[in-house]
């Protein structure tokens, strides 16, 4: 009985936390179908009929597409660069003891403590000197930085999870150590890779504030272009930013939804009974 | 067909000595049983010999080639672990045919392999099924076609059961048996499974302390121990010891325990103290006119086993223990008085433990 009460507490509490999440989503994804008028309504509006025009008034716009196209090459680039030299760094690290190991992977996580803002500033300074500030460059790079430190570090585990003596039959079976690495260690922590990956995509592809210090104007990425349409004017566009910000948050969205398997396992860091 | 040779073998973690001085010679087609207690040794000298473990002294040779810095590939063995390590994103096929891939065979002959290894462990139906997928008899199962597939020199399993559940187990060592009749190939079996080694070995290696305590047939093994410790590792229920003093006594024996020591069979030496250890199923109820080799007591525990049943009972402050056929047990409390054939005795050095028969002594 006593039990039964908690449960439903529990669940009651947990179907609130949801609600507070969902419905300004929810309430987001409305508005950016909705014209100015019903927006501003003092009575929200639930039922309406519903436009294309902020939808379209955003892919539209120059700024937009420069910037998704930024986002795209930039979150792409730098994922790739992390998972190519972060992976065989975490099974390195995972593997093989050596002396290093330990502050390989408090320098990684680190670089994820500090605040963003510490690692911008010099890092303006840098690329103003090199010449690079406000390029796509400068941003792969120091996205680099970031898509490296979390790969490694949600990677460790997963290798960490793949039982030694899979790799050891694999051995015995006459396979070197790049072999075993490519195929049986990568395909068979293949799950937990993928959602380390996808979530450092994420990371980067919501990054804001590194990209605002080191942009200007060509290298705007997408979460850059959204926050300047609140300046378009006196009146906020609301149905604009809206539409922009259901944009924004499709691809993340769309990954969780399809890779959330994977991200569960990539951030379970102990090894299932 | 390879025969194994270790010469002063040894193994070191930093300034721990695992395994020191290790000397055997395994025969082309004998199954040798590494046995012995937890962390004696079995796992490491077993993964030396596969090359997943560096061997720090001595020489350690296949076919009179010196393997030591030889890779496992070059080698010419297979292994079977005790968790199946099933390369898990493979089919079985896949996993089957992993290593052939790795030696260069042709496609077609990689598939007669493959194929021929599944039907003799009865896994044809399994081929496409996913590693995970399967119970874990099935996936030692494909553990094993994996290994023999490849016809290697020599096979080495660590634990290869241990894993299963009882009935399996039988099941799984039977077919064991069967797989290495058919295909005679050398065998390294480590186990803690005293019944494992009994019914599986040519010839058992008991292990202790990384050092070797006893090789020999099972036979041997249970009937010739060569120290107190063999003596009471191997065969259940564990063998009787008593503390029994030679003090005093014209004859060498012990007046409180009446148990003969014959010295014609033992190497007392001026011992006045020895350990002497008999089988729990070596005692047998006394006549009342048998006056030799007594030991009583009163019974305090019975255990029913099916065909026998254990009885204990307190004698000279040693809890023995004695088979008896269970129609005939007798109940808590009843008074005992057990007796044993001179042969089935054992000695012990009460230092050492080593035993002290005389070798030529021992029975055929
Ligand atoms: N990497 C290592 N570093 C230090 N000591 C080790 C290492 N690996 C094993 N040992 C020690 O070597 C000894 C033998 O280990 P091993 O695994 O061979 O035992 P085992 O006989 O196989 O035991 P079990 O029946 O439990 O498998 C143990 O005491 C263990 O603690
Ligand atoms: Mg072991």
């Amino acid at each position: 009985m006593a039990r039964n009460v908690s449960k439903t507490i529990g669940r009651g509490v947990v179907a609130i936390a949801a609600l507070l999440v969902i419905i300004p989503l929810f309430w987001t994804l409305l508005s950016a179908f909705k014209n100015r008028v019903d927006i501003v309504t003092p009575t929200p509006m639930l039922f309406f009929t519903p436009t294309l025009d902020n939808v379209l008034y955003v892919l539209e716009r120059e700024s937009v597409r420069a910037g998704l196209i930024n986002s795209i090459i930039v979150s792409g680039c730098s994922v790739l660069i992390g998972a190519i030299f972060g992976l065989p760094c975490a099974y390195a690290v995972a593997r093989y003891p050596m002396r290093v190991a330990d502050d390989i992977q408090f320098f990684v996580l680190s670089l994820r403590f500090l605040p963003p803002v510490a690692i911008a500033i010099p890092l303006i300074v840098i690329w103003l000197d090199v010449g690079l500030y406000d390029s796509r460059i400068a941003l792969i790079v120091t996205y680099s930085l970031l898509t490296l430190s979390t790969t490694i570090w949600l990677a460790i585990p997963a290798f960490k999870r793949v039982p030694q003596e899979i790799e050891e039959a694999a051995f015995v079976d006459g396979y070197g150590p790049y072999a075993i690495f490519f195929l049986i260690a990568l395909p068979a922590a293949a799950k937990s890779l993928i959602g380390a990956i996808v979530f450092s995509f994420v990371l980067v592809w919501n990054e804001f504030l590194i990209a605002l210090m080191l942009t200007t104007s060509d290298a705007k990425t997408l979460p850059i272009v959204a926050s300047e349409m609140t300046q378009l004017g006196r009146d906020v566009p609301w149905g604009i930013l809206n539409a922009s910000v259901i944009l924004l948050s499709l691809p993340p969205l769309l990954f969780l939804g399809v890779l959330s398997s994977f991200l569960s396992s990539a951030l379970k860091t102990r090894k299932q009974g | 067909m390879a025969e194994l040779s270790f010469r002063n073998i040894a193994k070191r973690y930093g300034d721990i000595d695992v395994v020191a001085d290790f000397n055997l010679r395994v025969e082309d087609r004998e199954f040798i049983v590494f046995l012995g207690p937890s962390g004696c040794g079995k796992s490491t000298i077993l993964r030396m010999i596969a090359g997943l473990e560096e061997i720090s002294g001595g020489e350690l040779a296949i076919n009179g080639k010196v393997v030591n810095d030889l890779a496992p590939r070059e080698r010419n063995v297979a292994m079977v672990f005790q968790n199946y390590a099933l390369y898990p994103h493979m089919s079985v096929y896949g996993n089957i045919a992993f290593g052939l891939k790795r030696m260069k065979i042709g496609r077609e002959e990689i598939d007669k392999r493959v194929r021929s290894a599944a039907k003799t462990l009865g896994l044809e139906g399994l081929l496409d099924r996913r590693s995970t997928a399967l119970s874990g008899g099935q996936q030692q199962r494909v553990a094993i076609a994996r290994a023999i597939v490849k016809t290697p020199g020599v096979f080495l399993f660590d634990e290869p059961l241990s894993n299963l559940d009882a009935k399996l187990r039988n099941h799984m060592r039977v077919e064991i048996a069967r797989l290495h009749q058919q295909l005679k190939t050398t065998t390294v079996y480590v186990t803690h499974d005293q019944l494992e080694a009994m019914t599986l070995a040519d010839r058992i290696v008991l292990l202790r302390n990384g050092a070797i305590e006893q090789v020999g047939s099972p036979r041997e093994i249970f009937e010739r121990p060569n120290s107190q410790f063999v003596a009471s590792f191997i065969g259940t229920p564990a063998m009787n010891f008593f503390e029994v003093d030679l003090a005093g006594a014209s004859a060498p024996c012990s007046k409180k325990a009446r148990l003969a020591i014959d010295p014609a069979r033992f190497d007392l030496d001026g011992r006045s103290k020895v350990v002497v250890g008999i089988r729990p199923a070596h005692l047998r109820p006394a006549r009342q006119d048998e006056t030799a080799n007594i030991i009583e007591g009163v019974v305090d525990l019975i255990e029913f086993l099916g065909n026998d049943a254990l009885i204990t009972f307190k004698y000279a402050g040693e809890e023995v223990g004695a088979l008896v056929p269970a129609q005939m047990s007798p109940r808590v409390g009843d008074q005992v008085r057990m007796t044993f054939s001179d042969d089935n005795l054992h000695a012990f050095d009460i230092e050492t433990g080593r035993s002290l028969a005389k070798r030529s002594q021992g029975r055929p």
